[in-house]
């Protein structure tokens, strides 16, 4: 009954995560029409801020609705919201001043078991809520009368999906060293704005780095799908995961 | 001759940081037995149960329970099995209704007792549908006890079973225990300070102060051996120790020399007749009497 | 039928219910042949610990004052070595006799009480008999 139990204690935040993200691809495809029909009136600014260049960039992607959904899902919405929910889900590991605690370290299943089975439950939900949204745009798409390749958002999904399961880790291993419940998510949010406005700054020189692989840029620009990538976020969503388990069956209740 | 012992700590200690919550804790529980785990609040008790469920790890010495080393984690998950517990806050899933928590605590126990559920839920009018966050401290409680007497477990640890209960609703507890235990082979193992509880159904004890077993016996054995004599004398009181082992206390009261003593009681009265004592007096000594002169002696 | 051991009282609980069942005998509330209640039911009505009242009961039956037969129960022993009535009588004789002297040398009841008390937890302290 561990799935069971572990099913329960996330399930609101699973659903709600999956109405969300699912909402923000339905609107993404949707205002596709808005978007386009206004991208061809505006004159692509002269200049050579960053800014000017962001810009061109965006008008030059929206051009097209392969580029308009990068831009706007997987590249920033789907992104930022699934590294939230990510968070959400990885939070409430075994806490000691939370009730039920005692209760469940008095039933017999090792601390591993319980630990392994939240968390493969968390990466489950997460897969839920990345890949569905993911799929739905190229379901949709026809809607709009656009067409976007299932294979595409099968990519992307996944991309979103190893990506944000790093946060879910960092959440997951933070969750063990805290007892109140508001502070791993808070600081996991925190470092994935520095990572991420690390990223942006440095982007430039090297495109590397978790949320380069979350928004699937190389694969977006043709470079084939970030096998490399895929494989260092998963490394390190294991090795955060094996050191929450190894924290949680050290630790006195 | 002598039962099996369910529990048995030798040496057993818990330091954390410089806190030495455990400090060379002794401890035998045989099979059977009905044993009252007594001390003040911070003397240790909680946290030796915790050992004993694997909730917490020892920093030295040796505990078993059913004779399996309850420190490594496979063999507590093997303990557990054999294992009922009550916390002291009577700790449950306070999202789950009654009916909820029976079947998902049932689903790790082979042998469940659904005979018992059911005549467990009946006596304690307890719904299957009411939300355990809902229920009265005392009806709490009994789930909880529930809980722990449907795995057929051959052992109960129980914290301070009836603390924060009213003491109708802590009768009934107590009749709970006395009952299971007079229909199944049990053996109950129970931390409390509420010491006329203790007197009332534990045939063993022991005392715990400041993370050391200071006293552990059969009840009515230390009942017997646990005398105070009262001498009076013509001037004050001698100021002198007693020499005579086994003397727990002695307290100087203007004429009266007032000593505590376990065991040896004929030697005691002696030399208080040798130090000129006019008259001395035997009386029995309380539980409580009990306990309060051990911890004291010992602080 | 029986009452409530006091358990503060100092003396151990399977030897008041020993005294109680013999004084029932005295009494003739129990008479030779009358089953007394089964060890686990009576432990539930009186909420001791059940090993308690076996423990009485195997005294008891040792001391030749009850009977355990097997699957049946405990029964008061037919042949009882229970103190006859006459002996009681006399018994209570001697008891009012002294305290009456007491009395008279100005010792007050609560005095004599605590004596005797004293007395007899004396004699047991001396470890003449072990549970």
């Amino acid at each position: 009954m561990l799935w069971h139990k572990a099913w329960i204690d996330t399930r609101w935040r699973c659903l709600i995560g999956l109405a969300v993200l699912l909402l923000s691809a339905m609107g993404t495809v949707f205002g596709y029409q808005l978007v386009s029909s206004k991208a061809l009136d505006i004159t692509a600014p002269q200049g050579s801020g960053m800014v000017a260049a962001a810009i061109r960039e965006a008008l030059e992607l929206s051009r097209t609705f392969k580029g308009y959904v990068w831009l706007n899902a997987f590249s920033q919405n789907l992104s930022q919201l699934g590294t939230l929910f990510a968070i959400l889900l990885g939070g409430g590991a075994l806490r000691s001043e939370a009730p039920g605690t005692l209760y469940t370290l008095s039933l017999p299943f090792s601390r591993r078991a319980l630990m392994t089975t939240r968390a493969a439950t968390g990466l489950a939900e997460l897969l839920a809520i990345t890949i569905v949204p993911a799929l739905a745009i190229a379901v949709l798409a026809p809607a709009v009368g656009e067409r976007y390749s299932i294979l595409d958002a099968l990519v992307h999904g996944v991309c979103l999906f190893a990506g944000t399961a790093v946060f879910f880790s960092l959440t997951f291993l933070l969750s063990t060293s805290f007892p109140d419940p508001w502070r791993p998510p808070i600081i996991a949010c925190g470092i994935a704005v520095v990572i991420g406005m690390f990223e942006t700054f440095f982007g430039r020189v090297a495109p590397v780095g978790i949320f380069h692989v979350i928004h699937g840029e190389s694969y977006f620009r043709g470079d084939g799908v970030p096998w490399l990538g895929l494989v260092v976020v998963v490394a390190i969503s294991a090795v955060l995961l094996r050191v929450a388990i190894a924290a949680i069956e050290r630790q006195d209740f | 001759m002598a039962d099996p012992l369910v529990i048995e700590c030798a040496g057993l200690s818990k330091h954390y940081g410089s806190t030495r919550a455990l400090d060379g804790l002794d401890l035998q529980v045989p099979r059977g037995s009905i044993f009252g785990f007594l001390g003040r609040n911070g003397a240790g008790k909680t946290t030796t149960i915790k050992i004993l469920l694997g909730m917490v790890h020892p920093t030295g010495g040796r505990v078993h329970v059913f004779d399996l080393p309850a420190a490594e984690r496979e063999a507590s998950v093997a303990i557990r099995r054999r294992c009922g517990f009550v916390s002291e806050e009577k700790d449950l899933y306070n999202g789950m209704t009654v009916g909820e928590i029976v079947a998902f605590t049932a689903s790790f126990y082979p042998r469940w007792r659904a005979d018992l559920q059911e005549r467990y839920l009946r006596s304690f009018e307890l719904s299957a549908d009411a939300n355990v966050k809902t229920l009265s401290r005392g009806t709490r409680t009994k789930l909880a006890l529930l809980l722990a007497f449907c795995r057929g477990a051959e052992l109960l640890i129980l914290d301070e079973p009836t603390s924060g209960l009213d003491p109708a609703v802590a009768e009934e507890v107590l009749q709970l225990l006395v009952s299971h235990v007079a229909r199944e082979e049990t053996t109950i193992f129970l931390s409390s300070h509420h010491l006329a509880e203790i007197d009332q159904i534990a045939d063993r004890i022991g005392i715990v102060h400041r993370g050391r077993m200071i006293l552990s016996g059969v009840l009515d054995d230390l009942r017997q051996d646990f005398r105070r004599v009262q001498a009076v004398f013509d001037g004050d009181a001698p100021g002198a120790g007693f020499a005579t082992p086994g003397v727990v206390r002695v307290r100087r009261k203007g004429r009266t020399l007032d000593v505590t003593a376990h065991g040896h009681v004929d030697d005691v009265v002696a030399e208080a007749r040798a130090l000129g004592a006019v008259a001395v007096d035997v009386s029995a000594v309380p539980l409580k009497e009990m306990f309060l002169e051990l911890v004291a002696m010992e602080d | 039928m029986l009452l409530r051991p006091n358990p503060s009282s100092g003396v151990p609980i399977y030897l008041q219910l020993m005294e109680q069942v013999k004084h029932s005998i005295e009494t003739g509330a129990l008479r030779p042949g009358d089953q007394l209640p089964a060890i686990r039911p009576l432990a539930e009505e009186l909420v001791v610990n059940p090993n308690t009242v076996a423990k009485a009961y195997r005294e008891l039956e040792h001391e030749g004052v009850i009977e355990l037969r097997h699957g049946a129960g405990a029964f008061v022993a037919s042949s009882t070595r229970a103190i006859p009535a006459d002996a009681m009588r006399a018994a209570r004789g001697i008891v009012a006799g002294a305290i009456d002297k007491l009395r008279q040398r100005g010792i007050s009841d609560e005095e004599i009480r605590r004596m005797v008390e004293a007395q007899l937890a004396g004699l047991t302290g001396t470890g003449a008999h072990r549970g």
